[in-house]
């Protein structure tokens, strides 16, 4: 057996390889890929590995501990799962980006240093937005322009904070940043993708337009790295902590306003993902576990979710729950597996979400947070509200217009599997628990009479308030606007300033000293003019000439192309500096 | 069968109350935890809250679906 590479490798070489490959061959080779990413991750050598000296700085490819191992196991056992679910898609491109995505994912939660983990960080971007743009129509390649601005952003605070922490600390090791300034940086530059309120826009905006295969891979990598940095460098730290609760009370409240499906559901990304956020951010064993074991429990529902989401889009071509409704009647598995995730999510007893979320709530009492408690409680009366209104409004309210078929033969096998894995963890969490990051406290238990009738008296109640007053919950045609309002209207005005004000400026000066020149040359050839000239002035002719270019409209493209050419030059000029560099200084 | 159900929901509502007489919350930290069925009160209101939140969400910021275009 050869030695184990870090897991990154094997995704992103097998990402570069699926396009030669056809049929059977590469559906079997996709399947593949992520058994020997699991083979390899149990076979990383605890510690550090794969360490190179860069420039004086040490980086890591294999930072190998209970933390990265756990997530590292989820993220490769869901990567199975999801190629399960989208084995039918003939595109090889859509492949390639998953893997990628994938595959920088591992990057980051293995990387030892910063600047590991931003190069991972970028790609991960990079790699995810093709699995909108994949879906090729206008909205989704919009949504994918604003959710890559977004994650540019993202990127811009982080670099700029790991290069503060560099320059202040002379290490580039993963650790808590010291100072002020870098420390806030680092936070929002991974907080960006745990969708801190107010950066969360790009979540709900993006994930419902991604593919139907695609979104089921979005939904589950960036948010949860993001959740996997904040434990490594920002646990216990009471902004996170609130900021997670405010996450999923926000959360709720915008899903159970929602029509579209997949919108829904990436609302509930954020609310779930603000347990998350809290659990890391109350800190200790169990906050930081609790919080783990959520990111854990969260992947298998909510990729489930996706997926039931996916298959009902798929087989009937209806995104919006006012268009669906008695699906339960064509689609039996697809429904019996959108209940065991909506319960999971909701954290029904026996249910994988009922372990992780009592951990979270537990640790956020036992740490002195009432206020986020309650939070905490609320968003879950909530999640499982909106999870009541998800499953009756799509397969069991009353719609005579719709027929459809159950989905393909692959798309079930993910869904019952994952379904299984829901179910199995619920019941039996003892090998997650495990897998932990610390040792969960002693007095913590799982399945107490208290927890179990909490919960129980939480859905009853709720459901008593969803049964009464069920037509206030009734979906509702049109869209919920959210922040993301301020950044599409500053970017309107910003595009605004720049093509009339700014143009006409840019215009004026340019029609102004062409005159001028052109004048100057008329006299320069025959300065007898002059005199004419100058009554030109006073007489104000017409200047056609001049006026048509001042009138022209601002046209992107014709300055797109100077732009580019002179930002490739530039860069060419860079690559020979530093060649020469190299060869001269080295 | 659907009015059975419901009845059925509906006593099953009724019938988790009082047990809440009898279990209590396993770790106390606030006052809340020591009120018999604590969470059944919480999900009632929380539920009505939120519904009522949402409904004023969706009264302010609903939009046609072009709204962007």
């Amino acid at each position: 057996m050869t030695n184990p590479v870090p897991p990154f490798i094997i995704f992103i070489l097998g990402a570069m390889l699926v396009p030669i490959l056809r049929g059977r061959l590469r559906q079997i080779f996709l399947l593949l890929l992520p058994v020997i990413g699991l083979i390899d991750i149990i076979n990383l050598p605890a510690g550090t590995s794969w360490v190179y000296d860069f420039l004086g700085y040490e980086l890591i490819f294999a930072r190998v501990d209970k933390l990265s191992l756990v997530v590292g196991y989820i993220f490769v056992i869901i990567g199975f799962l999801g190629i399960i679910y989208s084995l039918h898609v003939e595109e090889a491109g859509q492949h390639v980006a998953a893997l990628m995505y994938v595959g920088s994912s591992l990057g980051v939660v293995f990387a030892g240093d910063y600047f590991t983990l931003f190069i991972f960080w970028e790609i991960m971007a990079a790699a995810s937005v093709f699995l909108v743009w994949y879906r090729k129509e206008k909205e989704a390649l919009d949504a994918g322009f604003r959710y890559v601005l977004m994650h540019l952003f993202g990127g811009a605070l982080l670099l700029a904070g790991i290069i503060m922490h560099t320059a202040w600390t002379g290490s580039i090791a993963i650790r808590t940043p010291l100072h002020e300034l870098p420390f806030w940086l680092i936070m929002f530059g991974f907080g960006l993708n745990t969708a801190f309120i107010p950066l969360h826009t790009w979540l709900p905006d993006a994930y419902p337009q991604g593919t139907i295969t695609g979104s089921v891979f979005m939904c589950v990598y960036t948010t949860k790295t993001g959740v996997y940095v904040l434990a490594r460098c920002f646990p216990n730290i009471d902004f996170v902590a609130y900021m997670g609760g405010a996450m999923a009370v926000y959360g709720v409240v915008f899903a159970l306003a929602q029509n579209d499906a997949r919108r829904l559901l990436s609302y509930h990304i954020m609310s779930q993902v603000g347990y998350m956020v809290a659990g890391v951010g109350v800190g200790g064993a169990l906050g930081v576990d609790g919080g783990i074991a959520h990111v854990v429990n969260h992947i298998l529902y909510k990729g489930l979710l996706f997926m039931c989401m996916g298959s009902v889009i798929y087989m009937t071509g209806k995104r919006k729950l006012t268009e669906m409704g008695g699906l339960a009647r064509y689609m039996p598995v697809t429904c019996i597996a959108c209940i065991i995730a909506s319960l999971s999510i909701s954290g029904g007893p026996g249910f994988n979400g009922f372990v992780s979320k009592g951990m979270v709530i537990a640790s956020a009492s036992a740490d002195h947070k009432p206020i986020l408690e309650l939070m905490l409680t609320l968003a879950s009366v909530g999640t499982f509200l909106s999870f009541v209104k998800l499953c009756y409004f799509a397969f069991f309210a009353k719609n005579e217009e719709i027929t459809a078929k159950e989905a393909p033969l692959n798309m079930q096998v993910a869904m019952v599997a994952t379904a299984f894995l829901c179910v199995f963890l619920g019941v039996y969490p003892q090998p997650l628990l495990e897998l932990l990051p610390y040792p969960v406290p002693v007095d913590y238990h799982t399945f107490t009479p208290g927890h179990i009738l909490a919960t129980i008296q939480i859905f009853l109640l709720s459901g008593l308030v969803f049964m009464v007053a069920r037509n206030y919950f009734a979906p509702h045609k049109g869209i919920v606007l959210d922040v993301d309002l301020f950044y599409r209207m500053g970017g309107r005005i910003i595009l605004w300033f720049c093509e009339k004000p700014l143009n006409a400026l840019r215009s004026g000066v340019q029609s102004f000293l062409t005159n001028e020149v052109e004048g100057t040359a008329v006299l320069s050839r025959n300065p007898y003019r002059a005199g004419r000239l100058i009554k030109s002035y006073f007489r104000g002719d017409p200047k056609d000439k001049y006026e048509a270019v001042r009138n022209e409209p601002y046209n992107v493209n014709s300055y797109r192309i100077p732009i580019g050419v002179s930002a490739g030059v530039a860069t060419i000029f860079l690559f020979l500096l530093t060649l020469i560099y190299f060869a001269v200084g080295g | 069968m659907e009015a059975n159900l419901k009845k059925l929901f509906l006593v099953l509502v009724v019938a988790c109350i009082p047990f809440g007489l009898f279990i209590g919350h396993d770790h106390v930290h606030y006052f809340w935890h020591q009120i018999p069925s604590f969470e059944a009160i919480f999900g009632f209101l929380g539920a009505i809250v939120l519904l009522g939140a949402a409904l004023l969400l969706g009264a302010i910021a609903r939009k046609k679906e072009d709204f962007y275009d």
